[in-house]
């Protein structure tokens, strides 16, 4: 099954240890969805996808990974 | 617990109040009388003024959108096979019988309820996944 990780929660650290609260403020969602997300069990719109991205100055790739069935790190870092 | 989760809780509490009453009032004016507790689930009703004015954010709109589905497609169930007995209690079994026309107006009562019922124990289970793992 196609999964959609992502690095909010090392980000948040990286950004002045920045609570869940305050990133759920700045990009204007309730803190459940940003436990829900950290942990794998929300799939964001593109625009919270963007939103978030754009908080910590990312891209949104850099923010979220993509992997389907059989990728392995290997294969990805090869195409 | 945000407001969607408050008001799914009161759909619950609304309806099993309703079951154990009608337990409780069945034995003393028969089953079909005691259909009329059910009645009370119309307080469900009341619902939308639980949490009135909270913002809900895209995830709140998703849970919401996909736990109206489920109990859309649970009370299609249930009527469907509501109907599929009464089809089988007319003409099957032993040959034609007649329903009361009262028959109608409980699948309509029962469609309803399955439906409230259903929709909040869904946003229960959708919100419940994921409030474990809570950290600062």
């Amino acid at each position: 099954m196609p999964e959609i990780t992502n690095c909010i929660r090392r980000l948040r650290f990286e950004h002045g240890e920045m609570t869940q609260e305050a990133l759920a403020n700045r990009v204007g969602v309730t803190r459940q969805t940003i436990i829900a997300l950290e942990a794998g069990k929300y799939t964001p719109s593109l625009s919270l996808a963007f939103r978030l991205a754009r908080t910590f100055n990312r891209r949104v790739e850099e923010v979220f990974q993509f992997r389907a069935d059989g990728d392995s790190p290997a294969s990805r870092s090869t195409i | 617990m945000n407001a969607e989760q408050r008001r799914a809780w009161f759909t619950v509490s609304i309806g099993s109040i309703c079951l154990a009453a009608y337990l409780i009032v069945a034995p003393f004016v028969g089953v079909l009388p005691a259909f009329a507790v059910f009645g009370l689930f119309g307080l469900a009703g009341l619902t939308p003024l639980i949490g009135r004015g909270e913002p809900m954010d895209e995830r709140d709109h998703s849970i919401a959108r996909r736990a109206t589905l489920g109990g859309a497609v649970t009370s299609y169930m249930a009527v469907i096979l509501a109907d599929m007995g009464i089809w089988f209690y007319v003409y099957g079994w032993k040959g034609q019988q007649q329903v009361s026309v009262h028959t109608l107006s409980l699948v309509t009562l029962m469609a309803c309820i399955v439906l409230f019922f259903a929709r909040a124990l869904a946003i229960l289970a959708l919100y419940g996944r994921s409030t474990e793992a809570e950290s600062a």
